[in-house]
């Protein structure tokens, strides 16, 4: 039997199945927010500054590009250009 | 130890920082302190270029000398050239002539030694080095675009808080790999200053208005790294900054663009000049974009490394170090 098989990856900090919990991007990407940031409530995303590193599009970020990706390096964690790298309420 | 390797974590330990991104933030604050120059060092700078402006002046009466470039800026490496322009009344300095009398003249005046005299190029220039303080300098003649790129770049600076520190710590990145040299096919300095300055005004949680920019850097050259050495797409997407305003353009929209070279080609819309590709020189993008995406794997792994070590093992440990592999001389 091929022990690779049977190797299942899983990660207990972000519940994500592309890499186990010691090699979790949570680790670093981590962001120091405004104070003033606790109230977010009034912030709306500006989506005309929104632009997309996949396609140059407008209103995207390039993780949610729906076009073919451009880059031939995977992305398979998710990168800091995605709209899920947003404070919940502003998602 | 290896504390001598990496000089700026010397009596300033951050090992026990909760999160790790934070450590890196406040290593990136000490090397940019640590190379920025001191006062002694820009006083003697000064000295220096008043004493060759007065030279200058004693030559032209209807000529003048300004900095531009990286000092204009204080965007510069230790022992880096400082880049000087001489424009005059006339415009008539920009050739054969007038570069070999001012080479001798400053020679005359022992304002200049191992001076060379480049009359041929694209941007005829002298080259020397001043004896008393030995800095290198460039003169270039006739030309307006180097000092308002400068001018540009200053406003920038004021307006967008982290851009000298990660340009700062590109800049030193790419040098220690030698990917800093146009002629060579690497970056130039306003490129650099183009892809920070776009990366943080395009940064979803600075679009977002959530984060400040100097309390986050050390996540966001993590963040850069990926963005320019994993994700950006390069054969399709061009960088546009207009009036403060940056933006990514589809290639295929810019029509100056259009050559038949290949389509992996960075591309940056000259401020100044929307026709001009400001990186059209860097042709060796693919070892630049590998480099930055190995500075991503080295950063990320060296956050999980510290992150499972003890307090102990991370004591007088440095995150940069492997990354940037500073050579300069001790401060
Ligand atoms: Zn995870
Ligand atoms: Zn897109």
């Amino acid at each position: 039997q091929c022990p690779q098989k049977w190797k299942r990856v899983f990660c207990t900090l972000c519940n994500s199945k592309k890499h186990s919990r010691d090699r979790c991007p949570s680790i670093w990407r981590v962001y120091l927010l405004k104070d003033d940031s606790k109230n977010l409530k009034e912030k709306v995303l500006p989506m005309h500054k929104l632009y997309c590193y996949n396609c140059g599009g407008k209103g995207h970020f390039g993780d949610d590009c729906t076009g073919r990706r451009s880059s031939r390096v995977p992305n398979d964690d998710g990168s800091a250009f995605s709209g899920d790298n947003l404070s919940t309420n502003l998602k | 130890t290896s504390n001598t390797d990496y000089p700026w974590i010397l009596n300033h330990d951050h090992s026990k920082q909760k999160e790790i991104a934070d450590w890196l933030t406040m290593e990136i604050k000490d090397f940019v302190a640590y190379i920025s120059p001191n006062r002694q060092e820009i006083e003697i700078r000064n000295k220096t270029i008043s004493k060759i402006r007065a030279a200058v002046r004693e030559l032209w009466p209807d000529a003048d000398l300004q900095v531009f470039g990286s000092y204009a800026t204080d965007l510069y490496l230790p022992g880096s050239d400082i880049d000087c322009v001489v424009n005059s009344k006339g415009r008539d300095k920009e050739n054969r002539n007038s570069l070999y009398s001012l080479a001798s003249f400053l020679k005359s005046k022992e304002l200049a030694t191992r001076v060379e005299v480049i009359a041929k190029a694209r941007v005829p220039i002298i080259k020397f080095v001043e004896p008393q303080s030995q800095i290198h300098i460039d003169v270039s003649f006739e030309r307006i675009n180097g000092l308002e790129a400068a001018r540009l770049i200053r406003e920038w600076l004021e307006e967008t808080p982290g851009l000298r520190e990660l340009v700062l710590i590109v800049k030193q990145f790419l040098h220690s790999r030698r990917l800093n040299n146009v002629h060579t096919g690497g970056l130039g300095g306003f490129s650099i200053i183009c892809l920070v300055y776009s990366f943080l005004h395009l940064h979803p949680r600075v679009v977002s208005d959530e984060i400040d920019p100097l309390d986050n850097l050390g996540v966001l050259l993590i963040d850069f790294f990926e963005l320019y050495g994993k994700n950006f797409g390069y054969d399709d997407v061009g960088l546009t900054v207009q009036d403060g305003h940056a933006a990514y353009i589809a290639k295929y929209d810019w029509r100056d663009l259009q050559s038949g070279r290949s389509p992996f080609t960075l591309a940056i819309q000259d401020p100044g000049d929307p026709s001009n590709n400001i990186s059209r020189g860097s042709f060796n993008l693919r070892d630049i974009k590998k480099s930055f995406a190995g500075a991503f794997d080295l950063l990320t792994n060296r956050c999980f490394e510290l992150d499972m070590a003890t307090f102990k093992d991370r004591l007088g440990k440095s995150i940069l170090g492997n990354v940037i592999k500073y050579r300069g001389k001790l401060r």
